[in-house]
């Protein structure tokens, strides 16, 4: 190989890498979605000319990047390389080629340097709507919105009319959705800018020489992390309330082979007819990313990082299911994926996984309804469950993962929506027992103050199958959300607070690790005392 | 005769600079001892009796003292600060644990927030509520207030802070509880969130206030010892504090609000670039302080440092953002990252080259100090490449170890990489400057700007070594190094005005503005401000208003200026903001716009302060030396004595230029001017 000294590949790859946070940077900062913008639901990628990661951004959700490769691809067998021109854009959101679900849109640009396609870059972004029906279990694909196979938005730079206003006529928010295809438009200017400026500042005419090196690099430390692990076949089961009557299974074996790390779903549920499968591609994501924090979470990733890890998983079952199948609450599915992944692997990484985190799946809350003064809302309440804990570190409370959801301002929320939050507070003894505690979840109880019900929706799981422990450690709580009437509204369901009424929703806890008549004393006394757990007198 | 002598003071860590300046007799003088972390007064008190007795100053001549101290920002890092209780609203008394509910790095699923300043035990609910349009919904319930803070002080609570839902809009429940707790504990200071940082955002309005009454008491006792010193010294000038807005304050000012002194000694270097960019008429400059741990830059443009509302505090990561105390708090605004002279080089797993973000601080420090450092830095591979010289380095008082500088270059970077020396030492130098040009482009990017048509100005111990080589990777083809790289904050004290920034959150869409309100609410803003500047000089303030805004159901606002006549106008604003966000992001959206902070600014007119001093006599000119030159090479360089050089000389590089705290060079397309003020403006043509 003519190969880079370890400066000139440092200095290089620190720059293109650069490239890809600036880029989302931009993103972000001019993003409508507040699913963009608080949980991180978007990638930003730099390919080659095989379309090939080179850098991708580190903020966003890790295993989107992984897609950007095959979702491209896909794209090149339908407009071949050759007939790309400078300025050009396709996007697309089908579920099975791009990041698993309609709202989100993914676009890929060309890359031209001197007259020649050196690479493209890439961007996955939920979208503020995507039509289709608002409603709660979809038995097909199309009533949760708009299908786009890969078409061109932009040729030569001019926006191709027809197929602008054939997307906008069947959104909500038009204007906002055009905005945020705007706002990653402006994220791959910024890459095709940072490409181009690389090549000039380096004097190299394309990206081969650098890709094939940072490919081998990256191989190689995640082949090396893989080796470290005993050779063998580790099986985990993870159980969710999944639909009435489907209880989704995920059975999943990590097959540990030398330099290779596969893992397959073998045995998992079958696809359901309600919105909670999750495509191959989103269940290859949200593989590769608790596996990659858990093998070598230090070296940046592109491409090279995912050849040594196969993820497989029958044709029809909840993690890989066929055309139609409605997919808008695919991370139902997909995150508990990482739940099973651990507990596969907690025998031969004991110090490194983390127990179930309640989190996984996330809990979403919508309001929506009219304000006394006649104004519509509709708002996001962002709340997380506890974290599994590990076994040297109890779970921390009220944080998201594998998401990373954050949680937004109350006041926020009021001056937005006529709601009033009455607490929103640390549920005491949630986290599962354990030599170390699982993360707390949090009681959130909304209070509707107007003249008009305001509807509520909900999606989530756990209500049956609490967040379970690792090496001993207890579940923590279930989920629930109650009326003040004492009357329960199903997690996923969409109903009505009435005037007056409230709701308290309760955020699941995180499970234990370890045996809790394990825990030290000193640690039980800091749980009293700062009331996490309900303590004696209680 | 009016009294002229005005000192700034710089406590850091290690050193303690100090400036003193008399316009009247054309007098710069310049003082540094080391630091008394246990009693910093002590080295004040005897760095200022020096200067001085070697200015021949009496105590009463002296006008004004500017202090800035990093005993505010080492309190949360170190954790020495009082034990604070928090009142809440009932039900919201986890606010401040919860926190933003993130993890700050994705990639470590073991990673841990930053612990909060007040234990959840401490933190108490009390019912009363206001609602988000400032009615009142639940009267406060005062006898809860008085019980919680009778437990509080069984408990050994020393201050206490007050944050309830919605403050920002109405305040009162705030203010009764300070009223109060005034009556029944006089002497317990109490912060209330709406008073420190009136802005929505229940947790960050939370967080500041409790790290104000964190540092509040520390502070409080340490600022009116120095004021009590310098009065025994017979100094009785007001004693002002810098701010990290890049402001001063009174005395009396900082103490009610010890968190606005934060990160100042920072904001004071870049107050220094931007008064040396203003005497120079540059209007826009990348400020680039470069020290022992980290690289600082900041964007000067207009002759003014660009700022911005929120910092962190107390990271657990310097260098990861989300994983430190969030502060709502007017800042300069700076990129910070993790090369400076001690950054430590060192192949990663894969075989690459990293330098920092771990450092050998100044205990060891870099292997050519001879303290015991081990692992070779960016400032041993400057001494390979001939940047600095063995024997003058701080002007002779300490002899730089090459030999064991080479050593530790051969073993730690060059055989494990299999590299020459040369190439490893400038190697090094390459990723370090690499790093600091991507942070440099990251954040002009974020701005809308491009580094090409700014002008570097480098301090810094550091920051002169490294600004060719940063400006060549920026395409930047004018460097600024004033005189006395290293006492740059110091100087920045001198020039920095008196300031107030104040703001108050009332969201509303553009089109739904209560006018009135906004009006009042800059009546009581203006107020604020002027009862503590009026003291100063009353005539004299100026004040500018802006406002965040954002498109309706956008996440980040920008900041748009406006004027006092632009009251009540919604279209001038709207023009205002889509222009503002045009030369941000590069277009504007037709979408409805929404407000969220007016923000009022008051500052009085800062000082003109200059560097020069009289050069002293002889040969400017020490030699020639071989010196390694990013771009070029090893070249033959002739070596300047910068307190030798006059005004108005003009020379070509290659060029070494050596003062006491620091050295640059220059390649041989460079044309360098030392102009009035004996800073040296170099050209790098195209």
């Amino acid at each position: 190989m003519t190969g880079f000294d370890p400066i000139g590949l440092e200095v290089r790859w620190d720059r293109l890498a650069a490239a890809t946070d600036e880029a989302a940077s931009t993103m972000l900062r001019t993003a409508f979605s507040t699913i963009i913008r608080e949980s991180n639901d978007y990638t930003v990628v730099l390919m080659d000319a095989h379309g090939r990661t080179m850098a991708e951004s580190r903020a966003g959700i890790p295993g989107f990047a992984a897609l950007m490769s095959s979702l491209t691809a896909l794209v090149l067998e339908r407009f071949p390389a050759a007939e790309w021109r400078d300025g050009d854009c396709v996007i697309t959101n089908d579920p099975w080629i791009a990041t698993g679900h309609l709202p989100d849109i993914a676009m890929i640009t060309p890359v031209f340097h001197r007259g020649t396609l050196v690479g493209y870059a890439g961007t996955a972004a939920h979208s503020p709507d995507i039509g289709g029906t608002p409603s709660m279990g979809s038995a097909d694909l199309l009533s949760e919105g708009i299908l786009i196979p890969p078409l061109r938005l932009f040729r030569e730079g001019r926006v191709e009319q027809g197929v602008k206003d054939f997307l906008l006529a069947n959104v909500r928010l038009a204007g906002q959705v055009w905005g945020d295809l705007e706002a990653q438009s402006a994220a791959h200017a910024v890459c095709r800018r940072r490409a181009q400026e690389f090549l000039d500042d380096f004097g190299e005419p394309d990206f081969e020489r650098f890709a094939a090196e940072v490919h081998a690099v990256t191989d190689a430390a995640m082949r090396a992390a893989v080796r470290e692990l005993p050779d063998g076949v580790y099986r985990a089961g993870v159980d969710a309330d999944g639909i009435e009557g489907h209880p989704t299974h995920i059975e999943c074996a990590v097959t540990v082979d030398g330099d290779r790390i596969g893992i397959d779903y073998t045995g998992s549920s079958a696809q359901v007819p309600f919105s909670t499968n999750s495509t191959l591609n989103y269940t290859r994501a949200y593989s590769v990313y608790p596996l990659k924090i858990l093998l070598d979470p230090a070296t940046r990733t592109n491409w090279g990082s995912y050849q040594a890890i196969g993820v497989t998983a029958p044709v029809g079952t909840i993690v890989n299911p066929t055309f139609p199948a409605p997919v808008v609450a695919r991370h139902l599915t997909g995150h508990l994926l990482s739940c099973a992944i651990y507990r596969a692997l907690a025998p031969v990484l004991p110090g490194s996984v983390i127990a179930d985190s309640g989190g996984a799946p996330a809990l979403r809350v919508r309001f929506a309804g009219v304000d006394d003064a006649g104004r519509p809302f509709s708002q996001m309440l962002f709340a997380n469950a506890g974290m599994g804990a590990s076994r040297d570190k109890d779970g921390l409370s009220t944080t998201a993962f594998p998401t990373n959801s954050g949680s937004g301002s109350i006041e926020a929320l009021e001056v937005a929506s006529p709601l009033r939050f009455v607490r929103k507070e640390f549920r005491a003894g949630s986290g599962g027992r354990g030599r170390r505690r699982g993360g707390l979840g949090q009681d959130v109880e909304v209070h509707n103050p107007t003249r008009r019900p305001v509807q509520l929706v909900l999606l989530g799981d756990r209500e049956r199958h609490p967040a379970l422990g690792l090496a001993g450690g207890e579940p923590g709580a279930t989920a629930q959300a109650v009326l003040d009437s004492g009357e329960r509204v199903p997690l996923k369901s969409i109903s009505q607070l009435a005037p007056g009424a409230s709701v308290v929703i309760s955020f699941p806890g995180g499970g234990g690790f370890g045996a809790p008549e394990d825990r030290e004393p000193d640690l039980i006394l800091a749980d009293e005392l700062g009331g996490y757990t309900p303590g004696e007198s209680a | 005769m009016s009294r002229t002598v005005r000192i700034g003071v710089d406590v850091g860590g290690t050193f303690t600079d100090l400036v003193l300046h008399d316009p009247a007799r054309g007098l710069t003088w310049p003082g540094k001892l080391p630091t008394t972390p246990h009693a910093p007064n002590e080295a004040i008190t005897a760095g200022i009796a020096r200067l001085l007795a070697e200015t021949a100053t009496p105590p009463g001549d002296v006008a004004g003292v500017v202090h800035g101290t990093t005993l505010v920002t080492n309190t949360v890092l170190e954790r020495t600060g009082a034990v604070v209780g928090l009142l809440t609203t009932a039900g919201f008394q986890d606010t401040l644990e919860m926190a933003r509910e993130i993890r700050f790095d994705t990639t470590d699923l073991l990673a841990r927030p930053a612990t909060p300043l007040v234990p959840r035990h401490l933190c108490r609910g009390i019912p009363g509520r206001i609602a988000a349009d400032g009615t009142e919904l639940h009267p406060l319930d005062e006898d809860a207030v008085l019980a919680q803070v009778r437990d509080f002080l069984d408990r050994g609570v020393e201050a206490v802070a007050v944050a309830f839902l919605h403050s920002y809009r109405d305040d009162r429940h705030e203010r009764r509880v300070r009223e109060l707790l005034a009556r029944a504990h006089p002497g317990l200071p109490v912060t209330i969130s709406s008073a420190v940082a009136g802005v929505v955002g229940e947790y960050e309005r939370a967080s500041t206030a409790c790290l104000n009454a964190y540092v509040q008491p520390l502070i409080s006792r340490y600022l009116d010892a120095l004021d009590g010193d310098l009065r025994a010294m017979g100094i009785d000038a007001p004693l002002h504090v810098m701010l990290s807005g890049g402001g001063v304050t009174s005395l009396a000012d900082a103490k009610e609000f010890p968190v606005r002194l934060l990160e100042s000694g920072p904001a004071a270097g870049v107050i220094a670039a931007a008064a040396v960019a203003r005497r120079l008429r540059e209007p826009d400059v990348i400020s680039f302080d470069m020290g022992g741990t980290t690289a600082k830059i900041a964007i000067v443009s207009g002759g003014a440092p660009r700022r911005k509302h929120d910092f962190e505090a107390g990271r657990v990561d310097k260098f990861k953002p989300g994983s430190g105390l969030p502060v709502r708090l007017t800042v300069v605004d700076m990129i910070e990252i993790g090369s400076g002279g001690g950054s430590i080089a060192a192949p990663d797993s894969l075989g690459l080259l990293k330098v920092g973000p771990r450092s050998a601080g100044s205990v060891p420090g870099p292997v050519a100090y001879g303290r015991g450092g081990e692992q070779p830095t960016v400032t041993d591979a400057d001494l390979v490449l001939g940047h600095l010289a063995p024997a003058s380095f701080l002007g002779g008082e300490m002899r730089l170890e090459t030999t064991e500088v080479h050593k530790a270059i051969d073993r730690e970077v060059a055989e494990p990489l299999g590299l020459d020396r040369i190439d490893a030492a400038s190697g090094i130098v390459e990723v370090a400057t690499a790093s600091m040009a991507a942070a440099a482009r990251m954040h002009l990017a974020e701005h809308g700007r491009d580094p090409a048509g700014f002008a570097l100005v480098a301090f810094g111990g550091a920051g002169p070594v490294h600004a060719y080589g940063l400006a060549k990777q920026l395409k930047i083809t004018r460097i600024v190094v004033p005189m006395r790289a290293g006492v740059m904050s110091a100087y920045g004290f001198l020039v920095a005005a008196p300031t107030v920034d104040q703001a108050h959150s009332l969201p509303a869409a553009l089109t739904e503005v209560d006018w009135d309100r906004v009006a009042a609410v800059y009546d009581e803003l203006a107020a604020r401000a002027t009862a503590v500047l009026e003291p100063v000089d009353a005539q004299a303030i100026r004040l500018r208003r802006t406002v965040d805004m954002r498109y309706l159901g956008q996440g980040f606002p920008i900041e748009v200026p406006f004027g006092e006549e632009d009251f009540g106008r919604a279209d001038i604003l709207r023009d205002a903001f889509d222009a503002t966000y045009r030369a941000t992001y590069g277009r504007s959206l037709d979408g409805p716009a929404e407000v969220v902070n007016w923000r009022l600014s008051a500052h009085l007119p800062g000082h003109d302060v200059s560097l020069a001093c009289e050069p002293i006599e002889g040969d400017p000119k020490l030699g020639t030396r071989d010196v390694w030159i990013p771009g070029h090479g090893w070249l033959e360089a002739t070596v300047w004595d910068r307190y030798r050089m006059r005004p108005g000389t003009e020379i070509t590089g290659p060029a070494v230029f050596e003062e006491r705290e620091s050295s640059c060079c220059f390649g041989p397309e460079c044309r360098i001017r030392v102009d009035p003020d004996l800073t040296l403006l170099v050209d790098l043509g195209q």
